[in-house]
């Protein structure tokens, strides 16, 4: 299998606190791979280390061989890497075709350079996550379920090779899981890597070909779903040790 | 976006303009030109304020800087108006480039003062500026004939609006829009950021330098009280604001309107101007934060409800 | 050397009336989240009244500080609480167009009443000085000084040490979690407006003693508040003790060694700076 993103000893320190400390790990193209921890473990300061929205006190970030730590994040799209945030952050003044839009005219490779064809694109995408009837809708007017399917359009209509998936299902009922999960296997189906953070484990389980674990900013588990969830180190991580 | 009807009725009323000095009396014609060039720095405005949402309090630099681009290369080095208007236009650019790089990595309303704070100290660099005729000024040689300068503007204005008309609808345009409705976003997404806003920067600087190079050499004088006049800013700004920011036409709508009514009051009464552009801003803010353009679009639906609605999500 | 001396000195007293200047500018901004382009405009209100109990009823300057204070905190207070708070909520480039077109109302008022002349507030102690250390320091600069530090002293004072202030910085940090508590935050904004329009008051009455006055004088005087405030930093109350004594200083030194017309260049130059490289100022943090 081939590596789509090799992790180096990657570490980060705000002033004192090291919230990601020489993590390494490889992601395999084609793969979802599952990226748990309790809260504050550092999963979304690992996440924008490789797309680029912050960078690393140390360490290496290698895409497709090559070395994007110190890459902006504009580049680190048009090389394709693409991501979605937890605080989901529409474009407020643009209509829901048009958020889309912009990830088409600027994604992998730099996209589209026609407004009319990346409007194009844009329509297919939201068809994709089931969006399509709210094309015209101001983006800020969307309910919570319909700004993840947002989110996750404006991701793919860059064109991503890899998929950076931040909590998207936070806060979803069953149903909305499912649909969710649904949309995320199409996307693997399509050849395109996804690394996941989710606390939704029946997520994690359905969809991760592998899982990692972290904890206060270090790797703690790593390998296949089933056997990394029963791994006692990370039952303790989520339910603290047990005080005698 | 655009419907074919406006731009039919554009091309209509630019034609209609370009006969004005055949038509009109020289007050008429003199207003028509001043009226023109504001209409243009509104327009320049429009695109880093307006599009990019960086929100220039300091454009009526680039204004200053065309002007003594102009004048300086025509009373000093004795060139033509058009080298004169072309290096203030150079000039203006440059200083785009150089101010803005660093400048444009602030956001909010630090970028606002940053801009404020250099269109302050360009006065005071430019007076100390013995090539420049320091406090008192220079004196432009004299060119006879208003018509060729209200022309020159219309001139001026259309290909500042045409060039807005482009942004609107190309991919640049949507990146600063992008920028300016979430910068951070649009970088993830893949907007070169930096590039874009220096760029939007660098063609408002652009086109408000012509504006000061054509504002000189049509009044014959320039010094640097007038050339960095502060409140030049306040009124790109309201008359883009007041018409609609981030369309094509609010800056023309807001400078015409905004312009006549204050010509007609100063006729009343003299220096009413600045009292009025004063009360106009403290009340558009407040009612009508999004323009003339937006009200037009939202009030045949909304009615009065949709001054109370702008109160009732903006008050404390 | 004594030169030099004289020079750090005269700055230092310009710098007291800096610092005070800029205090009014920099608790509405860092309190409330206002930034008052009018600013200018208040210290120009209240030199004008300090030039007025003077020449007309013939009360000290210092004495008239009060007045100038109440005067100007009235006006600030009825500004934010029908005004301003109508626009607290929205994006800050409204506050600052709001203002920005109350600065030039205001100053096309002035004048219209007080008319563009020149005026100047002269105690008959105006010229008397006395020598310190070396240097010689005019009284009523001296008295400025001292008045200047007196109450950015009491304001810090308030602001931490009384249910006023308490209230203040309550709503400065939680809306909701401050009317929870009782407060009334249209009140409370309004109240904190005030104080920085008194003390924008305070410094126009202390200018008035120091230098000339005229309707305009109060664009040039917010930009120097926004530079002590930046350069100081807002996120320290005495950011703008230090931004206004290093303003004052740099002013003195500039008009000396490079010359009077480049004071101006030199403070915006030192603020866009200060801007690009440590936009928290001086006495914030670097991250």
């Amino acid at each position: 299998m081939q590596t789509i993103l090799a992790v180096d000893r990657l570490t980060k320190r705000f002033g004192g606190l090291v919230a990601v400390d020489d993590v390494s790990f490889d992601l395999f193209e084609g793969e979802i791979l599952g990226l748990i921890g309790p809260n504050g473990a550092g999963k979304t300061t690992v996440v924008s280390l490789i797309s680029g929205t912050i960078t690393p006190s140390t360490g290496k970030v290698l895409f497709q061989g090559a070395p994007i730590a110190h890459l902006p994040a504009f580049r680190r799209s048009r090389l394709g890497i693409g991501r979605t945030f937890q605080l989901m952050k529409p474009f407020p003044g643009l209509n829901v075709l048009d958020n889309v839009a912009v990830g088409a005219l600027f994604g992998t490779g730099g996209g589209k350079s026609q407004l009319r064809e990346a409007r194009e694109d844009a329509a297919k995408w939201l068809a994709f996550v089931g969006l399509g009837h709210r094309e015209r809708q101001r983006a800020d007017e969307l309910g919570g379920p319909d700004r993840k399917r947002l989110e996750l359009a404006k991701a793919l209509a860059m064109n991503p090779r890899l998929l950076l998936l931040d909590e998207v299902m936070a806060g979803l009922h069953h149903g909305e899981i499912d649909e969710v999960v649904s949309v995320i296997r199409k996307v693997q189906s399509r050849g395109i890597t996804v690394l996941l953070i989710e606390h939704v484990m029946k997520a994690i389980q359905s969809l991760s070909d592998r899982v990692l674990v972290l904890h206060h900013g270090t790797k703690i588990a790593e390998g296949a779903p089933q056997a990394v969830l029963n791994d006692p180190k990370v039952v303790d991580a989520y339910l603290g040790t047990r005080r005698v | 976006m655009m419907r074919p009807i406006g731009s039919i009725a554009f091309v209509a009323m630019l034609l209609a303009l370009v006969f004005v000095p055949w038509l009109a009396p020289p007050a008429l014609i003199q207003f028509g030109t001043t009226t023109l060039l504001l209409a243009t720095l509104a327009q320049s405005w429009n695109i880093i304020g307006g599009y990019a949402g960086y929100a220039s309090f300091g454009n009526s630099v680039f204004y200053g800087i065309g002007g003594y681009g102009t004048a300086i290369a025509m009373v000093q080095f004795g060139q033509p108006f058009g080298v004169g208007i072309l290096v203030g236009a150079v000039l203006g650019v440059i200083f785009a480039l150089l101010l803005g790089l660093p400048v444009l990595r602030l956001r909010g309303h630090y970028f606002a003062i940053a801009t404020l704070a250099l269109a302050e100290a360009m006065t005071g660099v430019v007076s100390n500026l013995d090539i420049a005729g320091r406090n008192i000024g220079l004196v432009l040689p004299l060119r006879k004939g208003d018509a060729f300068f209200y022309e020159l503007s219309l001139g001026l204005l259309a290909l500042a609006t045409l060039t807005v008309f482009w942004i609107s609808r190309s991919r640049f345009g949507f990146g600063l829009i992008a920028i300016r409705e979430d910068e951070d976003a649009a970088g993830v997404m893949g907007v070169n950021t930096t590039l874009y806003k220096a760029l939007a920067f660098l063609l408002a600087g652009f086109f408000s330098a012509l504006a000061g190079g054509i504002h000189a050499y049509w009044i014959t004088f320039i010094d640097p009280v007038s050339a960095f006049d502060i409140t030049l800013n306040v009124m790109m700004i309201i008359m883009a604001i007041f018409g609609g920011a981030g369309t094509i036409f609010g800056p023309l709508v807001g400078a015409i309107l905004l312009a006549s009514i204050s010509e007609l009051l100063a006729t009343e009464i003299t220096g009413m101007a600045s009292l009025f552009f004063g009360l106009v801003i403290v009340v558009a803010v407040v009612f009508m934060p999004r323009g003339l353009t937006d009200l037009t679009r939202r009030f045949p639906g909304l009615g009065w409800r949709y001054f109370r609605e702008n109160l009732r999500l903006h008050r404390l | 050397m004594s030169l030099l001396l004289q020079i750090v000195v005269n700055g230092i007293l310009l710098g007291g009336l800096y610092a005070l200047m800029a205090l009014g500018l920099a608790l509405v901004w860092g309190v409330l989240n206002i930034v008052n382009l009018a600013h200018g405009a208040f210290i120009m209100l209240g030199a004008y009244t300090s030039y007025y109990f003077f020449t007309l009823l013939h009360v000290d300057p210092f004495a008239a500080l009060p007045l100038c204070m109440l005067t100007v905190f009235a006006f600030g207070f009825v500004l934010q609480r029908y005004v301003l708070n109508l626009i607290v909520r929205a994006p800050m480039f409204n506050t600052l167009l709001i203002t920005f077109g109350v600065d030039v109302v205001l100053t096309y008022l002035a004048q219209i009443v007080f008319s563009a002349d020149f005026r100047v507030v002269n105690p008959s102690y105006a010229g008397a000085n006395f020598t310190l250390l070396g240097a010689t320091i005019p009284l009523v600069r001296a008295l400025a000084f001292a008045m200047a530090v007196a109450l950015t002293l009491t304001v810090w004072l308030i602001l931490g040490h009384t249910r006023l202030g308490r209230a203040v910085r309550a709503c400065a940090q939680n809306l909701v979690a401050a009317r929870l508590y009782g407060v009334e935050p249209r009140t409370v904004y309004a109240l904190t407006f005030g104080m920085g329009a008194a003390l924008a008051g305070a410094a126009g009455g202390l200018y008035g003693v120091v230098s000339q006055i005229n309707p305009y004088i109060g664009d040039p005087l917010t930009a120097k508040s926004f530079a002590i405030s930046i350069i100081g930093g807002l996120e320290n109350p005495l950011g703008v003790v230090v931004g206004g004594l290093f303003l004052g200083i740099l002013e003195s030194l500039t008009s000396l060694y490079i010359g009077s017309t480049y004071t101006d260049v030199a403070s915006f130059g030192v603020l866009v700076l200060v801007l690009i490289t440590r936009p928290r100022g001086l006495l914030g943090k670097t991250t």
